[in-house]
């Protein structure tokens, strides 16, 4: 006994790779835009024509019964319905997809916002030159309780009592995808330069974060520095 | 010639239309736009019109300013409700926040960029490595007569505008309110034994936080509402289009006389928000619709066309 034709193992093809590609890959990773959806579902149609056309019977099993169901011919009972309803649906979603694109849109545009931009040139690299001393570590964290913790929170997780109006929220350096990531002299980028100092991918624009080389000495932000990570329980990234 | 299989193809078909239904976008809950209805008649200069009572509102959560000099710790207006309304020339902004007293500085502002150019919510001031540009400020005050139209690019640069294109009214009502807001509460961690614990690696005490949104009923509510024309002549003044996403900020000031004599804030000491967005709704464009039955019929001429020849080609 033969199995389903070329034409119903295409069909199952397209709908498992949608499916996979639409609800089983985030769970594993972040979800796929519709439009890379949309493009590996073509390139799956073009590998399944591209085979079921490459001899007179496989044509045949390919598109046969395709043609059948748009002709109507030797189909009955549920079958009939189907090819009708299908008929229908189509020019409804063309006309419904029409309308989608036409229509205006009415959420805000897309945030694309870098978080961890790169920093200008003079910035790369730079060591801290304070010495990691306790005592220098404790007046770091006594510049961060004055200065930093209003935003940044006692406990260095972002969740200061000055945080909740500002958007985006300031950084928790709690979070292992914060300064642990990046090194001391990125962070006296940011601190010296502030939100203000952000390449346009930053959005600086919307940055709370002061510019603190107007107000504080740079030993007193290589201090605060080493209070954050110390305060955070993170170590600074290192030149691999 | 096997015929059966068609009734698969069918299945499998109905599967990727089921799929395709499936990815319509969801709606979702409002949270950072203000949505400005499109109304029929005059826009309420009136903050206690009823039109209002009738317009959803979006909150937005206020920050003590603390990004320049001089800073404030803590304020009293957590955070601001704001509703719009336009009709096509003039919008309408309902700005409502608790405070308990009814102070006669007491003040209120909305903050907008001006141009394409992207601007800074503090005051427009410069960007290190971007340009940025002005912003227009519509601000608000008790016992002033009438609104303040200003702009401002850079600290120190604020200015009232050669014209006036604002009006704005305020309403302080003795009346209850709920606010909601998020508490934070710090202890320092004790043993059973009472000690204080400390980070084994630190030596410092270990603080735990509790932080839990609080619904508060206070007495007092002021109702602010600004209205302008959607777009002057004015090249100091936002532009509002409608259909698109201009940026907006809120400041507001509380103007309690303190014992000292000193307002509780003001000038640079307030409540603020970074940039969020408005939305003029725009008008309905029927035209979308007429696409949308085009579509239909072209695609269901392709359908009839394509079905004719298949029938064609099998009785061939």
């Amino acid at each position: 006994m033969r199995g389903p034709s070329l034409a119903v193992k295409g069909g199952i093809l397209l709908a498992a790779v949608f499916a996979v590609l639409k609800f089983v890959l985030p769970l594993f990773t972040a979800p796929l835009p519709m439009s890379l959806i949309w493009l590996y579902l073509f390139l799956a149609t073009v590998g399944i024509v591209v085979y079921g056309t490459l001899s007179g019977e496989s044509t045949e099993q390919l598109m046969g019964p395709i043609f059948r169901f748009l002709s109507g011919e030797g189909l009955n009972g549920v079958a009939r319905y189907a090819r009708l309803a299908v008929l229908v649906l189509f020019p409804l979603l063309v006309g419904w997809e029409t309308y989608s694109g036409l229509v205006p849109n009415t959420q805000p545009p897309a945030e694309n916002r870098t978080i961890h931009p790169a920093p200008p040139g003079e910035f790369v690299g730079l060591s801290n030159p304070v010495p990691n001393t306790p005592e220098n570590v404790m007046m770091g964290k006594g510049l961060y309780a004055a200065f930093c913790s209003p935003c940044h929170g006692a406990k260095f997780n972002g969740n200061g009592a000055a945080s909740d109006g500002f958007n985006p929220p300031p950084a928790n350096f709690s979070d292992p995808g914060t300064i642990a990531m990046l090194q001391e002299s990125y962070l006296f980028w940011r601190i010296k330069k502030g939100g203000v100092g952000l390449s346009v991918e930053g959005h600086p624009w919307k940055s709370a974060m002061p510019r603190w080389e107007v107000e504080l000495p740079d030993d007193w932000i290589w201090k605060i520095i080493m209070a954050e990570y110390a305060g955070a329980g993170q170590k600074p990234r290192t030149w691999e | 010639m096997r015929t059966v299989p068609a009734r698969y193809g069918t299945a499998a078909l109905l599967a990727v239309a089921a799929g395709l239904l499936w990815t319509a976008p969801a709606l979702s809950q409002e949270t950072v736009v203000v949505r400005a209805k499109l109304i029929q008649g005059e826009v309420p200069a009136d903050p206690m019109a009823p039109i209002w009572s009738t317009i959803q509102a979006t909150e937005f959560p206020l920050s003590p300013q603390v990004h320049w000099q001089k800073r404030i710790g803590a304020v009293t207006v957590k955070s601001v409700k704001v509703r719009g309304v336009h009709n096509n020339k003039q919008i309408s902004f309902l700005v409502e926040y608790a405070d308990p007293t009814r102070d006669p500085a007491d003040a209120a502002a909305l903050e907008f960029m001006v141009g394409d150019k992207k601007a800074h919510f503090a005051h427009g001031q410069p960007m290190g490595q971007v340009e940025g540009g002005p912003v227009n400020i519509w601000y608000w005050r008790n016992d002033a007569p009438s609104a303040v139209d200003m702009s401002a690019q850079g600290f120190g640069t604020l200015k009232k505008q050669a014209q006036q294109d604002v009006q704005a009214k305020g309403v302080w009502k003795d009346e209850k309110t709920t606010i909601k807001f998020k508490e934070r509460k710090q202890s320092l961690r004790k043993d059973p034994k009472g000690e204080l614990v400390k980070d084994p690696k630190t030596g410092d005490p270990v603080v735990d936080e509790e932080t839990k949104v609080v619904e508060q009923e206070v007495s007092g509510v002021w109702r602010v509402v600004f209205t302008r024309a959607l777009t002057t002549t004015d090249k100091e003044d936002v532009q509002i289009q409608t259909g698109t996403f201009p940026n907006i900020a809120f400041a507001v000031w509380d103007g309690k006389k303190l014992e000292s004599g000193d307002l509780k804030e003001s000038g640079s000491q307030k409540a603020i928000s970074s940039w969020w967005y408005i939305n003029a709704e725009p008008p309905p464009d029927y035209s979308i619709y007429l696409y949308g039955l085009v579509a239909v019929v072209l695609a269901a001429g392709v359908e009839f066309v394509i079905i004719r020849k298949v029938k064609k080609g099998q009785s061939a």
